[in-house]
């Protein structure tokens, strides 16, 4: 299955994508937790942890600055720029924080 | 002066701002309270009736071809003042209100609205209004693009961890913004002791406000309502109107001194 989780800020959004992850690998599922926010704290709803998830974002950061090569398909990106989060979720950040263009202006 | 709310979503920056704009106005000033949010906000913290008050399509029109600059523009002869003079809405206590636009399902609408209100906030004359503005949540721009008119930041933080971490990173993308701008933390939702300073600690901020966590208060964003209006009495609207006391220190920009 892929699951998106939207809707206003602040209304739960992190909190319960979190929870769905770790529910499903506490049922047998491989699950991949994708942080799309740009403002990503998926992590520490997951359990990692502040430092681990600020690693992530600066990970993803540095890649677009052109200090990390890109990894070539998407098991190598999991691996490469992802994290181990409890119950067996693997993290990734997919969004940098800043961004100076307003969408589509 | 000229301030931004910013912070995580959900923190509390269109409740604060929305009776931040209209308690300054409410000391005699002029204010232009400025809503970035393509989400409601705002307008219901104003106390509006309605979130959507975007500018009148007979305010935009198609930029010609043989100009530079985006697809649309205000209406030739209209200046980014007379705009706002005529086409902002008016809330309570003369509080005039601009609206970035809301999501619909006519994109091109939402499209023109956004470009004008882009072209009024930059070319705003500096001694005409304060300006209260509330950003969208998060981290993405606020110190370029959306936010770029304010020069001091008031980040909304709750003392919850995914809440100071977004401080942390507003606060970190603050000091690498290419312009000085003063970056102050409001705490927000505060129900013990520590918070204020655990905030200030997490933020790396300093904490010019404390707002406390209350039911009343959180009952008039429940119900759409300014709590300015449902309820004026409460400890986090006397909040506020410290935080007010304490900017309220700073003439307009570019006005005489």
């Amino acid at each position: 299955m892929k699951l998106a989780v939207t809707g206003k800020g602040g209304s739960g959004k992190t909190t319960t994508s979190a929870v769905l992850a770790r529910t499903l690998a506490r049922r047998g599922h491989d699950v991949v937790a994708l942080d799309c926010d740009s403002n990503p704290n998926l992590g520490i709803s997951l359990g990692v942890g502040d430092d681990e998830t600020e690693r992530l974002v600066s990970m993803r950061q540095a890649l677009d600055e052109g200090e990390e090569e890109h990894a070539p398909g998407w098991d190598q990106v999991l691996q490469r720029f992802g994290s181990d989060a409890p119950d067996g979720v693997r993290l990734a950040v997919v969004s940098r924080i800043d961004n100076p263009e307003p969408g589509c202006l | 002066m000229r301030v931004a709310f910013v912070g995580k979503g959900g923190a509390g920056k269109s409740a604060i701002s929305g009776t931040f704009a209209r308690l300054l106005a409410r000391r005699g000033h002029p204010v232009l309270a400025i809503d970035s949010d393509p989400l409601p906000g705002m307008a219901y913290s104003l106390g509006l009736d309605r979130d959507d008050a975007p500018l009148p399509d007979e305010a935009i029109e198609d930029r010609p071809d043989d100009e530079e600059g985006p697809r649309y523009r205000l209406r030739a002869g209209l200046s980014a003042a007379e705009a706002v003079e005529r086409h902002a809405a008016t809330a309570p206590d003369g509080v005039r209100f601009l609206q970035f636009g809301k999501i619909r399902t006519d994109p091109r609408a939402l499209f023109r609205s956004q470009l004008a209100f882009r072209q009024i906030i930059k070319e705003l004359p500096d001694d005409r209004w304060h300006l209260v503005g509330d950003l969208p949540g998060g981290t993405r721009q606020p110190f370029t693009g959306w936010g770029a008119y304010a020069d001091t930041y008031l980040v909304v933080v709750e003392p919850m961890a995914k809440s100071l971490l977004s401080a942390r990173r507003l606060a970190r993308l603050a000091s690498a913004a290419e312009r000085p701008v003063q970056v102050l933390a409001v705490a927000n939702k505060v129900s013990e002791s520590g918070d204020a300073e655990m905030v200030a600690r997490r933020s790396g901020l300093e904490v010019v406000a404390s707002v406390p966590l209350e039911p009343a208060f959180a009952a008039a964003e429940r119900a759409g309502r300014a709590p300015l209006d449902l309820v004026p009495e409460s400890a986090a609207v006397g909040a506020v109107s410290l935080l007010v006391d304490r900017l309220d220190r700073q003439p307009l920009r570019g006005a005489a001194t």
